[in-house]
């Protein structure tokens, strides 16, 4: 016994021992961080909770929005969003009611150097007819320094630019300087030499094509959407003379096409007169070859003085949009950042800003210790130009008092995995901020600290109507065509009476109480013009949209505000109309019977929602899908006829199983740049990303809009071309709709018919609009209390706290139980 | 014994390569995530996925893992879930935590579990072997996470004895690490201690009714020293490769408790990775737990020689 009880120890001894042992040096943290509240005088602390913690903030890899968490506290871009104020008056607005854009890491505005680029440096192509917009200097703010003091010039810029652009680094964020609205000159050409990229359909014929002087041998199939394969190193494109064979994993290995080509596809598919000749314009393009070699120079980011850097850009940007790309930043410490690249293969592995050691702030706060998926915490960057220069200061709404910006001395940032200890936490005083789940909307709806925040997203009703495979799955052995029911849903009629059978708040109110019912495809959180912070769904064309597509009369009412605000999306009497007509239109086209003539249909019309897993959201979601619509078409001909069933969960395949009409609806939802709600018009019409693709074709469906006094008639697919800047031909005459080139209320009246048209289709049914809910601790307010689609209530830059963290100890701790009550 | 040892590790070592291959293979057969087609930043990862070799035949690949694991040392770069980062640094940062905290548990679990057990087995058929006996029940039924949340909820936000989470750092040997860690230690006790009562319990009292016991009280040994010197050393047959098991446990963490409390752990590590598709950070847990599990099969089979001499393995008899 003795020996076990000795050996026990010494075992026990051994792991402990090991356990410290592996402890690195370099990682030990200044000292250790607990959660309890500090009670230091004097000192504010911001305490923060993530559910996943950022593992690497390299500004040129990372990937997710956790990684990109660190950034607003490490980080400052060019320029920058401060509230207007009496320090940043804007005419003709309340103070705080708007943004002013202010130079940050710039010492000042950009300078348009357009001409003067064009003339020096042709490499850069610039446009002949280009004026403007096109090259900018910007004077570089000297006072910036890394946290250790090192200057940032001009060097830090370039050096930075050229290693996030390195073809060997293949940076997962060089994208972001060339497919983006800020696009820089050379820099796709730079970062991609050697590779190739398939420059989307050619939207022709082959005769077109050749007619217009292209050459078959710059002719691609579009493999990947034409046939659902890739080559082996991945590329969706093969060149129509490619002999290369590629394995279809669709086919059984020995089967016909188990191998097909390029070649081949395109000689027994799409070249003329073969089945599918017709689907040229889809499926055949040209691709861009990038040669090796580039020079950097050839790069539109270099250096035009110690502080000073000039940028050249591919295409125009100018105004807001430019100043809003270069909120960001790029650049990176060379020292660091060469110190920790590492070869990988045939590419290199960087793990710049993923510990305390790999990271240099240049932003107001700087990390002093991080503990991977634990803890990250900040404290001020005392060399931050921000805290001496002046600037950082803004007049309080309130009290009219100036005021330092950036109150917070220290960021702690905990991982909470779970919601209800980050409520216990939160009740304790421990956190500044949680949350709301849908079971604390009882309690805390009404609170004084519950902040409602609207997201970008809609939430939507994808409705099936892929017919063929609707059919196909009606053919198959283990369908009981007796009992059950698919094609239905398919019936116009039967898809109007769904979107009238559910009201919109209710369901929210019920699924998700954070948040609000959604009625157009594009939310609430949409700036049409961000310089004056208007919003899409204010104007008089969205509502308008609203009307036409929810059959409500303007006339009808007092005025087109109270019009649009009377829609709620359910309206029992019109669905139950579309129902009967709906029943009619089924029995006729043969999908149901009504064997004994009750006026009841014989099969249940069966909606399979695609579900990725099981959660309570999903079992709420269908259960008051359900319940709703038994309510609705009680006496009509689908009483009790109507079921939405729950499928296997399909995980990340959901999407997939939507788009091939293999299941029947799902609450999907886009989001897009707030900042521009033109955008999102590609997303319901552009095959690529549609739900809808296979059985709604936007480059067949025809749109007239009045612009001008001219009646345009062209394709849904044209239109948002045109609106997103691409130049469309309509009879003879050139026309673009693109921002800055065309006005606003056409560009409007474009957007919202397209709107129409798209909720016209009844593909998708809005549902929910996007919200976030949460508490915000006693211990701090907002300066601002009014959301702001662009500074949202201002960041920690304006967050002001009630009590320093003694006094805060001593007012948790003086409330029953030490628990703070909201 | 020697010669059984050896071979025993010789296997080990095969068994391992096997294991290694086929769980390579067939992680790398896997489909990889899907990348969505427009997204331009999909190009630059399925760029760096040739880079890295994930194109090449999947012997190749293991070829070029076997080969940089023995020159080199080197396990390869995260390149999902800690991106660019060390496999195996990440993993040796994250195990001591998970160790300690379950060092902790079973150090705690031992002496009240073994003590319950032989209290239960002592008292046999009374009340208190009874009471010990249905708890053991309830307690092993009900999940630890679920111990979790009652002890974050009282002890840390009712009666605020302890914080709700792990403090960060690595003073393991701090008196406020200790305390903050006594949360996931003490949620993690309960089903140890249900497991050595339970098994404690069974052996002693089959071993207290046993010929030898009443020999032993015949020749004068009082209840407490034949028990203690016979019943005791002869139920550590059993209950000593239980401990051998649970120390080889502590590496593997909890997936749920380390999420709960914060502990810095591995609990999550293996399940993240194969979601990630993590393939380098997979293959190192799964060589390494792989390791381990064989290797405990060894420890305990050879402890068996150990606590109780009669029993050597190998032996040709």
């Amino acid at each position: 016994m003795k020996k076990f009880l000795a050996m026990l120890l010494v075992l026990a001894l051994t792991v402990s021992g090991l356990a410290l042992a592996e402890e690195p040096a370099a990682e030990e943290p200044a000292e250790e961080i607990t959660t309890e509240l500090t009670g230091e005088a004097g000192k504010y602390i911001y305490k923060d909770s993530v559910s996943t913690l950022a593992t690497n903030w390299n500004p040129h890899t990372y990937q997710t929005t956790d990684d990109a968490y660190p950034a607003d506290f490490l980080r400052v871009g060019l320029y920058s969003f401060v509230f207007n104020d009496a320090l940043h008056p804007i005419e003709g607005k309340e103070p705080y009611a708007g943004y002013v854009i202010v130079p940050e890491m710039a010492a000042d505005m950009p300078v348009d150097v357009t001409e003067q680029v064009k003339a020096e440096h042709p490499e850069f192509k610039i446009p002949e007819s280009a004026t403007k917009g096109y090259a900018y200097t910007i004077d570089l703010n000297p006072e910036c320094v890394w946290e250790d003091g090192t200057p940032i010039n001009a060097d830090t810029y370039v050096y930075s630019m050229k290693r996030l652009l390195d073809p060997q680094l293949k940076n997962y964020r060089a994208t972001d300087y060339y497919d983006g609205d800020l696009s820089i000159a050379g820099a796709k050409e730079y970062a991609n030499q050697g590779d190739s990229a398939y420059d989307g359909a050619m939207e022709k014929t082959v005769d077109e094509f050749l007619a217009a002087g292209g050459k078959l041998e710059d002719l691609y199939v579009d493999i990947d959407g034409f046939w659902g394969i890739k080559t082996e190193d991945g590329k969706g494109f093969v060149s129509i003379f490619d002999e290369t064979p590629i394995r279809d994993p669709a086919v059984e290995e020995g089967q016909p096409e188990d191998y097909v080509s390029g070649k081949y596809l395109y000689d027994n598919y799409l070249a003329n007169g073969t089945p599918y000749e017709a689907y040229q314009s889809a499926y055949l393009g040209t691709a861009t070859v990038y040669p090796t070699g580039m020079d950097f120079a050839n790069v539109g980011v270099y250096k035009t003085g110690e502080y000073q850097i000039t940028l050249v850009l591919s295409k125009s940007l100018t105004g807001f949009y430019l100043l809003y790309g270069l909120g960001g930043n790029w650049i990176v410490k060379e020292d660091l950042y060469e110190a920790n690249l590492k070869p990988t293969g045939d590419t290199f592995t960087s793990t710049y800003n993923t510990s305390v050691e790999t990271t240099s702030s240049y932003g107001p706060y700087k990390l002093v210790n991080y503990e991977a998926d634990k803890n990250m915490h900040f404290v001020r960057n005392e060399n931050w130009y921000g805290y001496k220069d002046g600037k950082h200061v803004y007049v309080d709404p309130e009290d009219g008092e100036t005021y330092n910006m950036y109150m917070t001395d220290e960021i702690d940032t905990q991982v909470v995995a779970e919601a209800a200890t980050r409520k216990l936490m939160f009740l304790k005083g421990l956190l500044m901020g949680y949350g709301l789940q849908a079971e604390d909307f009882a309690s805390y709806r009404n609170s004084d600290y519950t902040y409602f925040t609207p997201g970008s997203t809609i939430f939507f009703l994808i409705l099936n109507g892929y017919k063929d495979v609707i059919n196909e799955r009606e053919a198959a052995a283990d369908f009981d065509a007796e009992k059950i029911d698919l094609q239905t849903m398919t019936v116009l009629n039967f898809r109007k009476a769904v979107a009238l059978t559910y009201d919109k708040e209710d369901f929210a109110a019920t699924v998700s109480p954070a948040r609000s019912g959604g009625y157009g495809i594009i939310g609430t959180a949409y700036l049409f013009d961000p310089e004056t912070g208007s919003r899409y769904r204010d104007t008089d064309q969205a509502k308008q949209a609203l009307c036409n597509a929810y059959s409500v009369n303007p006339a009808d009412f007092a005025s087109l505000d109270e019009a649009a605000a009377s829609i709620t999306g359910y309206d029992p009497v019109a669905a139950k109309e579309f129902y009967q007509a709906a029943f009619q239109d089924a029995l006729t086209a043969g999908y149901i019977t009504d064997a004994d003539n009750d006026g009841i249909c014989d099969q249940t019309v069966q909606i399979e929602y695609a579900i990725s897993s099981a959660s309570s959201f999903m079992d709420r979601t269908i259960a008051y899908l359900n319940e709703k619509m038994a309510a609705v078409t009680e006496g009509t001909p689908f009483a009790g006829k109507v079921q939405f069933v729950q499928s296997a969960p399909y995980g990340n395949d959901w999407s997939n199983k939507i788009r091939a009409g293999l299941s029947d609806t799902v609450l999907g939802g886009w989001s897009g740049s707030t900042f521009n709600p033109f955008s999102l018009t590609d997303l319901y019409v552009n095959p690529a990303y549609a739900y809808d693709a296979k059985w709604f074709d936007a480059t067949k469906v025809e749109l007239t809009i009045n612009v001008a006094g001219e009646e345009l008639t062209t394709t849904l697919y044209n239109w948002s071309d045109a609106l997103n800047g691409k130049t469309i031909t309509i009879g003879e005459k050139e026309y673009n709709f693109g921002a800055d080139q065309a006005d606003v209320d056409t560009r409007l009246n474009i957007l919202a018919a397209i709107e129409t048209t798209v909720l016209g289709t009844y593909d998708y049914l809005p549902m929910l609009q996007d919200a976030g809910a949460s508490l915000l601790s006693q211990q701090i307010f907002h300066v601002v209390e009014e959301y702001n689609p662009v500074m949202i209530r201002g960041g920690i830059q304006y967050d002001r706290y009630n009590y320093d963290e003694a006094e805060w100890k001593e007012f948790v701790d003086s409330q029953p139980d030490g628990t703070l009550s909201y | 014994m020697l010669k059984y040892t050896v071979q025993r590790i010789l296997l080990m070592l095969m068994t391992l390569l096997i294991i290694t291959c086929m769980c390579f293979v067939l992680v790398r057969m896997l489909p990889p995530v899907q990348l969505p087609a427009e997204d331009p930043h999909t190009k630059v990862i399925l760029a760096r996925r040739e880079a890295m070799g994930y194109n090449k035949p999947y012997l190749v690949q293991f070829g070029i893992f076997l080969r940089d694991i023995f020159t080199r040392w080197d396990w390869g770069v995260s390149d999902k879930l800690y991106f660019g980062q060390d496999v195996a640094a990440i993993f040796m940062d994250k195990l001591p935590a998970t160790m300690i905290v379950n060092i902790y548990s079973i150090l705690l679990s031992i002496p009240i579990g073994i003590s319950l057990g032989i209290w239960a087995a002592l008292k046999k058929n009374t009340i208190i072997d009874h009471l010990i006996s249905t708890l053991t029940m309830v307690v092993i039924s009900v999940p630890s996470f679920v111990y979790a949340f009652l002890i974050q909820y009282f002890l840390s936000y009712k009666w605020g004895v302890f914080p709700f989470l792990m403090n960060s750092g690595r003073n393991y040997l701090d008196w406020s690490m200790f305390v903050s860690m006594m949360p996931p230690v003490l949620s993690l006790s309960f089903g140890v201690i249900a497991g050595f009562t339970r098994t404690t319990r069974a052996e002693l009292t089959e071993v207290l009714t046993s010929e030898f016991m009443l020999l032993a009280r015949t020749k004068g040994l009082t209840k407490g020293q034949a028990t203690v010197r016979h019943a005791l050393k002869n139920c550590m047959v059993v209950v000593l490769p239980m401990i051998f098991g649970e120390f080889i446990g502590i590496m593997s963490g909890s997936l749920i408790i380390e999420s709960i409390f914060a502990v810095p752990g591995v609990g999550s590590l293996y399940i993240n990775s194969i979601n990630g598709r993590d393939y380098n950070m997979f293959m190192l847990l799964t060589v390494f737990y792989t390791a381990v599990g064989l290797s405990a099969g060894i420890v305990v089979d050879i402890s068996y020689g150990l606590i109780d001499p009669r029993i050597r393995m190998g032996s040709r008899k």
